[in-house]
């Protein structure tokens, strides 16, 4: 696991969001590292999804910094946050199940001859590109013309990856990449993401409720609970009683083994 | 864990297929067997059952006129089924389509005889209060460049209002289009109805006649522009005077070529004499076997061999048949109108290459000049959709906006963009349709295009396009119109059955078509 001896690549700084009178997210702050995995925990409705939906440009914040490579930086629609290097995976993978492999992996963003939407598609490079991307992380595809809904769903969320790195992603935010997923496609995912860790420049930020899952590829935690950080660390900093603790939401589950017991 | 679960991979479960069960399990097969079914059907019940043969052009069905009208059917539903298949994969519908064409005659046809004008209505005091126009604008003869243009600008901007609305509103498609479709036609009908007001026309009336041929004007050396059947039939002295100024070499192959004609025409002709003469004798022979009457037999065997007849003289040619015969070779001066509303293939189809009865009949006239203009036009925008849809980047956004249109959007595919385009696509389409008829007849009626719209999702679902979207090739949408088409013909031919038959046929082939569909789209997601 590398130790993390540059600067981190994403920040917040007292992250606030509000919807109304509603606060998602109270102040949160945190650091994430290249070649880093940093698991994002917390319950349903802890403010997992509106921070990534912030760092991402889906969300404007309230008040609060978002720093990317130490400039501070306002995102106004998710294209200003890929623009500058932050790729967001979501659950649903935004992938088209009837087309092909490679018409997935350049969606929106194929390569053609000449300008203007009616250039004709670079098919065969396109084709070698979606092989290799995907090569490198670890899926070895025979047939880039296969339709995306035959594949396993680890092999989509690998496209999915592979795809956000492909085209410049700095930080990849993975949301819930495990869950709908199979045992030995789980798997199949975290040792892609494990593959991702090793090349180095890239920041990964999982959100999962799969403490074991975290634990097998995690560098950093961050526990979140009703819009605030309740705990952070890296993985020697935290041992697994805690993060179990943590990941419930405090002292909750505490309580609730007394009154069981 | 043992140790096979690790040399055992995900691909190794896919029993690899031969390429025999590749082909057959393509989705255009099942169509296909269906089109080559429906042109043996049309060949073979097209021949008159007296004959018997094995070559299925022999018959009405594929006969040089039969194989023009037919294609005609088929490509005219072939065009608008391109609009409205293209609009299915990006996952909407149109059923406006049939309005529009409607709509788009009626307005082209409008101009072409009446003008344009741009008006702006007031009210006036003066002796009453009542309607007045200011003309902003009036353009007395419009050309056909023109009326296909201002036509495009209105069925344009109504493909672009009903995408619009139905993006921003997120409405379905079907409720809005079907809007237009009550919206347009109606508009068309109270139009037509208005300006049928006009002395020079039926009071009241939904059509619009008396628009010249104008694909058949000529620009007749000393005479000026004019329709072609009138310089035909322009005093005999002056078509002898226009053959007199014609350079000797073009008068040598012109009447090379009638005299060409008229010998085949007075063979043919003689034979048919022979044949009718011989019929009745070769009868009376095998009924004189049938009785072993020997000498019947003897008597009847030497007629048939000594039976003759004079053949009959070919037609003298005549300057006059020079001169008609040379204004049939002039080209159109209106070459948009030609382009539109002419023929295509002239000289593939000239009868000189094929049997006398295929062709032409027995006064030398030929059965079919070419084939409709709309075969060719059909022909090159099937192409370009081919090259979008499979080889452009639109094409790729085409796909995953009907989809997975979440999908799309997160990639940054303007979705909206795509569907508001392929709407306005459609209404082009309707509009090619319209331009196609109009400058072929000259006519047009309020009621053109009625139903259109449920044919041409008809067509392109019998091809193979998925009604939710994201599925579905441009091959598939022209075997559906051929389908379509052929049907239509085929069923008309059968012995002994209403020739309505064929809407039982093709409703059994849209259910069966969207069944396999389905089939397939599951099979692609993974449902299966």
């Amino acid at each position: 696991m590398t130790v993390p001896n540059s600067n981190p690549l994403i920040e917040t700084k007292e992250l606030v969001k509000k919807f109304g009178s509603f606060t998602a997210l109270n102040g949160v702050s945190l650091k994430v590292y290249p070649g880093e995995v940093h698991a994002l925990l917390g319950d349903n409705g802890a403010g997992k999804s509106t921070l990534i939906k912030a760092l991402s440009g889906v969300h404007q914040p309230t008040s609060g910094k978002i720093l990317v490579e130490g400039k501070e930086t306002k995102f106004n629609s998710p294209r200003d946050a890929s623009e500058v290097g932050i790729g967001t995976v979501y659950q649903d993978l935004a992938l088209n199940s009837l087309t092909s492999v490679t018409r997935n992996f350049f969606l929106g963003r194929e390569l053609k001859f000449g300008n203007g939407p009616f250039g004709i598609l670079k098919m065969k490079k396109m084709h070698n590109i979606a092989i290799e991307e995907m090569a490198k992380i670890g899926i070895k595809i025979e047939d880039p013309e296969q339709p995306v809904g035959t594949m396993s769903g680890g092999q989509r969320q690998t496209l999915a990856i592979a795809r956000a790195i492909y085209f410049g992603a700095k930080v990849l935010i993975l949301d819930e990449p495990t869950s709908a997923l199979g045992q030995k496609q789980q798997m199949e995912v975290l040792k892609t993401i494990k593959k991702v860790q090793q090349l180095g420049n890239i920041a990964i930020i999982l959100i999962t409720h799969n403490e074991i899952h975290a634990r097998l590829i995690a560098d950093r935690y961050t526990f979140i609970s009703l819009g605030e950080v309740i705990g952070s660390g890296t993985s020697k900093d935290l041992e697994g009683d805690d993060i179990r603790r943590l990941m419930a939401g405090g002292a909750e589950v505490g309580d609730l083994a007394k009154e069981l017991a | 864990m043992s140790s096979s679960e690790n040399s055992r991979k995900e691909s190794d479960r896919h029993n690899p297929k031969s390429s025999l069960i590749t082909l057959i399990s393509r989705p255009e097969i099942g169509p296909i067997g269906v089109m080559i079914l429906l042109f043996g059907m049309l060949g073979y019940f097209s021949i008159p059952a007296s004959e018997t043969t094995w070559n299925p052009f022999a018959g009405e069905g594929f006969n040089a006129l039969g194989i023009r009208n037919n294609l005609r059917v088929i490509s005219q539903l072939g065009i608008i089924a391109l609009g409205a298949g293209l609009l299915i994969i990006a996952g909407e519908f149109d059923l406006s389509i049939g309005s529009m064409i409607g709509f788009a005659g009626a307005c082209m046809a409008m101009t072409l005889r009446w003008g344009f004008s741009i008006v702006i209505p007031y009210i006036s005091f003066d002796g009453g209060t009542h309607l007045e126009f200011y003309t902003l604008l009036h353009i007395p003869n419009v050309t056909p460049t023109l009326a296909i243009f201002i036509t495009l600008c209105f069925t344009l901007t109504f493909g672009w209002v009903q995408g619009f609305i139905i993006v921003r509103s997120g409405l379905p498609s079907f409720i809005v289009t079907l809007g237009g479709l009550f919206f347009l036609r109606g508009l068309t009908e109270v139009s037509l109805r208005s300006f049928n007001h006009r002395p020079d026309q039926a009071k009241g009336a939904t059509t619009v006649t008396e628009i010249p041929d104008i694909k058949n004007i000529i620009n007749l050396p000393g005479y000026g522009e004019m329709e072609r059947e009138a310089a035909k039939y322009l005093p005999e002295t002056d078509l002898i005077s226009i053959v007199k100024n014609l350079p000797s070499d073009v008068i040598a192959k012109i009447s090379e070529r009638l005299e060409y004609t008229a010998q085949r025409v007075a063979e043919a002709k003689t034979d048919l004499l022979i044949a009718k003469g011989v019929k009745p004798l070769e009868k009376a022979l095998e009924n004189a076997i049938a009785s072993d009457n020997e000498f019947m037999i003897k008597t009847i065997q030497e007629k048939i061999e000594n039976f003759k007849i004079d053949p009959v003289i070919p037609k003298s040619i005549t300057e006059v048949d020079i001169a008609r015969a040379y204004i049939d070779t002039i080209g159109s001066a209106r070459p948009i109108a030609d382009f539109f509303g002419g023929n295509i293939l002239e000289t593939i189809f000239d009868w000189l290459y094929f049997p006398i009865d295929w062709n032409v009949n027995n006064f030398g006239n030929q059965f079919a000049p070419g084939l409709y203009s709309c075969v060719m036009i059909w022909v090159i925008l099937s192409l370009v959709c081919y090259i979008v849809l499979s080889k452009t980047q639109v094409g790729n956004w085409i796909y995953s906006t009907g989809g997975n249109l979440s999908a799309a959007q997160a990639n940054g595919v303007p979705t909206n963009k795509v569907k508001i385009s392929l709407f306005m696509f459609s209404a082009f389409c309707a509009t090619l349709f319209a331009t196609c008829q109009v400058f072929e007849v000259n006519t047009s009626d309020a009621a053109k295009g009625n139903l259109k719209e449920l044919e041409a999702i008809a067509a392109a679902v019998i091809g193979g396009i998925v009604m939710t979207g994201g599925f579905g090739t441009v091959l598939g949408i022209i075997v559906g119109a051929f389908i379509f088409g052929l049907a239509k013909e085929a069923f008309f031919y059968i012995p002994g059955i209403d020739g309505s038959f064929y809407r039982v046929f093709l409703g059994f082939v849209i259910i069966a078509s969207a069944l396999l569909n389905e089939n397939i789209r599951k099979r692609i997601m993974g449902n299966i």
